[in-house]
Parts: C-alpha cells; sequence; structure tokens
C-alpha cells in the first residue's frame, strides 16, 4: 500500500487521534524517566552551570 | 588533568553584534512606525513600509536574536561541555557568513528582491548561504559535543539542540523553490499547502529561533547570575519534551477561517492550548529559581533583565494560546493585537534575556568591572517603560479595529463602512507605540554606550584563567563483561535508559529530530495527499504573463505586509468585501499572499470593483482617492518599464511547478503580455486617463488586481448566460 492510499484512507480524525496518542505515550515516558531520576544525580546535572570554572553572581 | 580554557572564548561569536543589531533593528522600526502615521515618510521605491517591514522582522529575528543566540550557545556550550569549540576556523566561518547574510538581506530587501512569504523573505541565493553557515555551525557544535569532557549534556544543550535541527529542517522545507532568475524564484507550493507550510514554518520559527535557544540561555544564565541551581531539574525535562513535542503541531492557528481545512486549524489551536502548561512551567522553573535571592534582583541589573524577560515570557506564552482560540482569533486576527503580542516576545523575552546576557557576560570577558550599574538600571526602566507603552498602545489598537470592522449598526449596515475610518481611529495608538519604540531603543544606546565605555577599561594583556575539567573517564574502553556491573556508575544502571541517551548526543538528536518529523508528517501530510481538502475549481484559471508580471510587483512591493487575500466566511467580511474565499481559488498562487495583517482593506475581491483610472489615481497618491489613508504613493510605478525580456522566463518557471499555460503562453508570454497592456492601456485612456503607457509598470499591477478574484464570478456569470443557467 502506497503512503498516498495509506493518508487517504485515515479520516483526518483518525491521523489526529493517531497523533495524540503518540503524544501522550511519549510525555507518559518522559514523565515516568523525569521522575526516576536519582536526587544525587539530579542536583549534580543542576549544578553544572555553577560548577564550570566560571565565577557566579550577577555583579562584577 | 588541568587545561587552559580562554576566557574570551565566548568572543568569537556575537555578543557585541546583538546590541548593535537590536540598535539598527529598531531605527528600521522607527522608520516603519512612522511610516504607518506619517506615509510621507515612505521614501519610494527603497524604503517604502512594504519593503522595510520585512527587512525588520528580518533584522529582528535573524540579527538580533539570531547573534544573541549564537553568543549564548558559544559561551555556554563550551563551558557546559569543558571542551574549547571543535574549530576556530568554523567559528569564524560562522560568525563572518552570518554577518554577510545579514548584510545581503539588508540591501536585497530594500531593493525589492522577496519570495514574498513572512520571515522567509530572503531570495533563494541568499537561502543558499543561510543553509551552509547553518551547517557550519552544527558541525562545529556536534563536533564541540564530540570532544566534551562532561559526559551529562546539561539541559540547556538540549535546547540548543533542539535549535539546530528544527531550524535546518523548517528552513530547507519551506525555502523549496524555483529560481526564474538570479534573485528571482516561485515557492513549490501554491496556495492552500504554501500557507501551511509557511506557517508551520513561521509559527516555529518563533518557537526554535526565539524560544528554545533563550530558553537555554535562560537555564545556563540564570543559575550563574542567581548563584543557585536550576529550581527543579525534573521540570526542565517534562519542558523541554513537551516544547518539542508540541510546538511543531500548533502553527495552523496562524489561519484560522481562512481556506485551510477545519480539521486542521482545530488541530492547531488545540495543541496551542496544551502549549500553555509547559510554558507556563518553564516560567515558574526560571522565576521560582531567584527564590531566596530576590533581594539581589533590586540591586542587580543582570538579574532584573532576565526577571522581566522571564515574565514576558509568561505573559506571550499565556497570550498566544489565548489568540489560538477561535473565538478570540476571529476579533484579533489582522489587527494590531497580534502585533502587541509579538512585540512583547521580542523586545520583552529575547531582548531582555540578550540585554541580561550581554550585562553579564561584558565585564567577564573584557576583565573589567561594567562602567555604570546606574545605566543599567537607566537601560532597563526606560526600556520597561517603552515595552509598556508599544505592548498596551498596539492590544488596544488591535481590539478597536477588529471590533469596528465587525459593527454593524441598527439598520444591519457596517457601521464602518470605509476601511479608512479605523486606520485614522487607531492614529492616536501608532504615535503612542512610536513614543515606546523611542524609549526602547533609547534605552539600548545607553546600553551600548555602556558596553563601550567597559570595554575601553579593559587591561591592555588579558589574564589567562586555568580551570581544572574532569578527565573523560566513561570514554575508556569498556571492562570485560563480568566486571561491567561493579563498575558500572549509578548513571549507567539499566533503569536509566534515558540517562544514557543524554550521554549520546547523536541518539538524542535523532530522538528530537524524530519528534520533529513525525508531528510535522502528520500534520502536513493530509493537506497534501487528500485530494478533498483542496476542491478543485474548474473556472480557475492561470493568471495570464501580464498578470503574472504584476503579481511580482505585487510582491516585490511588500504589498501582503498590508493587505490580505482571504475573505474570511464571515458575514461582517463577506458584506464589507464579497464572497468568501475558497481554497480552489489559489491552485495557481506560487506563492500565496493571504498576508497576516490588515493595515488596509482586503483585496481579495478587488478586481472589477474599480475601473483601471481610480487605480492609476490610486498608486499616484492614495489619499486623492481615499482621504485618510496611510498607504505610500508609488511613483517609480509610472516611470519603470515593464522588462518584457524577464516574462517569459517566469512563465517557464510556473510551467515547471505544474501550471498549465497554452503552448501560446509557452511559446510567446512577452507577446501575449503585450497585447493585454495595450488593452489596458486604451481603456485606461478611453475612462480619461492618459496615453501611450502601456509598458509602465503600474499597467502591470493593474492587470493583477483586476484579475484578483474574479474566476468564481466569471463563472457564474457563464453559467447564467448559458441555456438553462441559474
Amino acid at each position: 500500500m502506497r503512503l498516498s492510499e495509506l493518508v487517504s484512507a485515515m479520516s483526518p480524525t483518525q491521523l489526529t487521534e493517531v497523533a495524540l496518542l503518540i503524544f501522550v505515550g511519549v510525555f507518559v515516558a518522559v514523565g515516568v524517566r523525569a521522575w526516576r531520576t536519582v536526587p544525587s544525580e539530579r542536583e549534580r546535572a543542576a549544578r553544572l552551570p555553577l560548577d564550570d570554572g566560571e565565577p557566579t553572581g550577577g555583579r562584577r | 588533568m588541568l587545561q587552559l580554557l580562554d576566557a574570551a572564548d565566548g568572543r568569537l561569536v556575537g555578543e557585541e553584534d546583538a546590541a548593535l543589531a537590536v540598535a539598527k533593528d529598531e531605527l528600521v522600526q522607527a522608520v516603519d512606525d512612522g511610516d504607518a502615521v506619517w506615509p510621507s515618510l515612505n521614501l519610494a521605491p527603497y524604503f517604502t513600509f512594504g519593503r522595510l517591514r520585512p527587512l525588520h522582522t528580518n533584522a529582528v529575528i535573524f540579527a538580533f536574536a539570531g547573534n544573541g543566540m549564537f553568543a549564548a550557545i558559544y559561551y555556554s556550550s563550551q563551558r557546559l561541555l569543558k571542551a574549547r569549540m571543535f574549530s576556530d576556523l568554523l567559528s569564524n566561518i560562522h560568525f563572518w557568513g552570518w554577518q554577510l547574510i545579514i548584510v545581503a538581506a539588508a540591501v536585497t530587501l530594500p531593493l525589492g528582491f522577496t519570495q514574498g512569504k513572512e520571515y522567509a523573505e530572503l531570495e533563494w541565493p541568499i537561502d543558499l548561504a543561510i543553509t551552509v553557515v547553518w551547517v557550519v555551525f552544527a558541525v562545529n557544535f556536534f563536533g564541540t559535543l564530540a570532544r566534551r569532557r562532561e559526559r551529562h549534556l546539561y539541559v540547556a544543550l538540549w535546547f540548543y539542540i533542539a535549535t539546530i535541527i528544527t531550524v535546518a529542517i523548517l528552513h530547507i522545507f519551506n525555502n523549496l523553490v524555483i529560481p526564474a532568475g538570479p534573485f528571482k524564484s516561485y515557492s513549490i507550493y501554491a496556495g492552500v499547502q504554501d500557507a501551511f507550510m509557511q506557517w508551520w514554518y513561521g509559527h516555529n520559527a518563533v518557537a526554535f529561533f526565539l524560544t528554545t535557544p533563550f530558553l537555554g540561555l535562560m537555564y545556563y544564565f540564570l543559575p550563574k547570575a542567581a548563584d543557585r541551581p536550576v529550581f527543579s531539574y525534573r521540570l526542565s525535562i517534562l519542558h523541554f519534551w513537551s516544547l518539542v513535542f508540541l510546538y511543531i503541531w500548533a502553527g495552523p492557528h496562524h489561519l484560522h477561517y481562512t481556506a485551510l481545512p477545519a480539521w486542521a486549524s482545530t488541530l492547531g489551536m488545540i495543541f496551542s492550548v496544551m502549549l500553555w502548561m509547559p510554558s507556563w512551567g518553564g516560567m515558574i522553573n526560571g522565576l521560582l529559581t531567584l527564590r531566596g535571592a530576590w533581594d539581589k534582583v533590586a540591586e542587580d541589573p543582570v538579574l532584573k533583565f532576565f526577571v522581566v524577560a522571564i515574565t514576558f515570557y509568561g505573559m506571550s506564552t499565556f497570550e498566544g494560546p489565548m489568540l489560538s482560540v477561535k473565538s478570540v482569533n476571529a476579533l484579533s486576527h489582522y489587527t494590531n493585537w497580534n502585533i502587541a503580542h509579538v512585540h512583547g516576545g521580542a523586545l520583552g523575552w529575547v531582548g531582555f534575556m540578550v540585554f541580561g546576557m550581554v550585562y553579564w557576560l561584558v565585564p567577564r570577558l573584557y576583565q573589567a568591572p561594567l562602567y555604570s550599574l546606574r545605566l543599567a538600571s537607566t537601560h532597563f526602566w526606560i526600556s520597561t517603560i517603552g515595552i509598556v507603552l508599544y505592548v498596551v498602545s498596539l492590544w488596544a489598537a488591535g481590539i478597536t479595529e477588529g471590533l469596528m470592522w465587525r459593527a454593524f449598526d441598527d439598520t444591519g449596515r457596517l457601521q464602518f463602512p470605509d476601511f479608512v475610518e479605523t486606520s485614522v481611529r487607531i492614529a492616536p495608538m501608532y504615535w503612542v507605540r512610536m513614543l515606546g519604540g523611542s524609549l526602547y531603543i533609547t534605552g539600548t544606546l545607553i546600553g551600548i554606550y555602556n558596553v563601550y565605555k567597559t570595554w575601553a577599561a579593559r587591561p591592555a594583556v588579558y589574564a589567562l584563567a586555568e580551570v581544572e575539567v574532569p578527565v573523560p573517564t566513561w570514554r575508556r574502553p569498556r571492562p570485560a563483561a563480568s566486571d561491567q556491573r561493579a563498575l558500572r556508575p549509578e548513571a549507567e544502571a539499566p533503569a536509566h535508559w534515558h540517562r544514557r541517551w543524554e550521554g549520546l548526543p547523536m541518539v538524542f538528536s535523532v530522538l528530537v529530530g524524530l519528534a520533529v518529523v513525525v508531528a510535522s508528517l502528520f500534520e502536513i501530510l493530509p493537506t497534501f495527499l487528500i485530494g478533498d481538502n483542496v476542491p478543485r475549481i474548474a473556472a480557475v484559471r492561470p493568471y495570464r504573463p501580464l498578470e503574472l508580471y504584476g503579481r511580482d510587483i505585487y510582491i516585490r512591493e511588500g504589498c501582503y505586509n498590508c493587505h490580505s487575500q482571504m475573505v474570511r466566511p464571515f458575514v461582517d467580511e463577506t458584506v464589507r468585501y464579497g464572497e468568501y474565499s475558497k481554497p480552489g481559488e489559489f491552485v495557481y498562487d506560487h506563492p500565496f499572499q493571504w498576508g497576516s495583517r490588515r493595515i488596509g482593506p482586503d483585496i481579495h475581491r478587488e478586481g472589477g470593483k474599480r475601473n483601471h483610472v481610480w487605480h492609476w489615481h490610486h498608486f499616484r497618491d492614495p489619499r486623492a482617492t481615499s482621504k485618510g489613508s496611510v498607504m505610500p504613493a508609488y511613483p517609480h510605478l509610472f516611470s519603470d518599464r515593464i522588462d518584457w525580456g524577464e516574462i517569459q522566463d517566469r512563465v517557464d518557471a510556473m510551467a515547471m511547478l505544474g501550471t498549465p499555460y497554452s503552448k501560446a503562453a509557452l511559446d510567446d508570454a512577452p507577446g501575449q503580455a503585450r497585447a493585454q497592456a495595450e488593452q489596458i492601456a486604451a481603456e485606461l485612456a478611453a475612462q480619461g486617463g492618459p496615453t501611450g503607457v502601456a509598458d509602465r509598470e503600474v499597467i502591470a499591477l493593474i492587470a493583477y488586481l483586476q484579475r484578483l478574484g474574479t474566476d468564481i464570478t466569471q463563472r457564474a456569470a457563464a453559467e447564467q448566460a448559458a441555456p438553462g443557467g441559474k
């Protein structure tokens, strides 16, 4: 089956439903990933801009 | 292991250039503002509003935001990755190549070389140059990723990766054209499909050129300036992936109630509303990063700029989804409300993020204290007041004109039938806008002076900082399988699959690319592949050679910056302009010219409404035919002559795109064009106009305008005339 036939066989509603399912699936996966990060790992990652050898603080 | 990192690495690309770019851009804006309230400021042919407005938008996006973004990426990436840029040569090619592109834009746009698509006006040779320079940038960036000494890719880098990949995709696919000369081309898409591609590009240019890189900037520079880590790294992960997945769908909200299929329009609205969630998540993450540091905000100009920028980010990302709701959009579309919205984002979010970054960088790069905190604070307050005046006046103007366009009186007739009434009513708001813009540019000039004085106080010789960087142990060969589990660091445990992706830039980049491509295909493919989305109308015929040439003049002069060609299916619009526009009417429009703004009225049904001599006088002096009009005069159209030799190339290029021209047109397009020009000139003379003007450009433009939107009425007339007709 050609791509144009496949797309034509689906209604726009079906296409958008499939798209929505893909989005929700990825969003849930990312949410799970974010939730399962190890605190120490997260804290280290968050501190990367502060640990690059440059002085911090807004004024100089 | 000790490595030397040059503290001035980030100086390679653009922070000074960004500041100068905003000054230039604001200057163009000031002239544009003046053009809108004082038409005689339009100095034809090169400095009319229609030609300057694309220069303004391109300067904001590519010169100001572009240089600001590159400065942020070059400076922060090297520090986050603990590695020098992959190649200094590529850095220099990127910097100088980009500045040449900006110069090319500044020269070609006033000359009228344009593709006629908003924010994608630059003609094909410059588009090719952008592609080459962008590839250079990408190679340099990904090469640096490959050589990094820090395994984890900090979230700012994710935003940079998304920017580089997505902008490349957007730029290439929206700018596919057939050249018809050195600086003339036709989009390969037409009508509805071109509109779809354009606003897929246009909206995502906002997303991936004006938003994601500056979020990366925020996630790096805000923690540094506040001296505390980002509030929630978890939230930043959600922020990133949600934006990448949602933004790409939202483009069709720019085309509500147009000839776009309704399902696509609704899809764009829903995903736009969903964007609220991650955008505000990001804003909250930024503001909460300052928890416990708000006392610093009162005295530190860097944090002041960042706080207001993030607040504008929140405001713009609230306003954007609201404007995408169809019922709101019905009022706001084509009005100055949209202009207020984009300036809140460009001046408030992008502008203030860049200013905050510049004030943070300059003392460090030049190893000298900032010349004056007081001047920095003055810059902040003047520009903030400027933005507020700018945005509020345009909100008022937009809502005023939107309500006036749709107002009916007690007798059921349009309350303001003459479009010019709205132009006159909002003129005071344009003056306030001009004042706001002038304040913003004044603040910027103060900032430039402050930067200059700081630079002037730099030491004769820069000190080299010695920085300890980690040895990239994670690149060592893997131990034997039996030893792997014992030696595997925590971050490499099986449960942390995504953590491993983050350490594999290529895999991560491919996933980002997939997210963008899959969403784009779901959105775009149906419009191209399902025939019902653009029903053919048998009566719609290709433009005749002279009309095509006239259409090119319309594009050259940037008429789409003020006039739409899309009558929406609303009573007030059909009463004011005529029959609503149908998708099938635009199948030969390469590119589409629906526009996004009505400084003047819609002209899709202009054909046949007025005689030739009215148009003649209108182009010579718009206020002679429409008192109060803000349209510029176009004297050059009366002196410049039609280049008959170019017409065949243009017809041939359109034929290559599938436009069904007759053999006669393909054999002798100039001859056909001359015949039509002679006919129009004769009719013009018969109507009391001048004689002997068949070779003037204005004749070709009149030919195009008289054709606009008439095909379907000609069919109706033919049906009525036919035996048994309606």
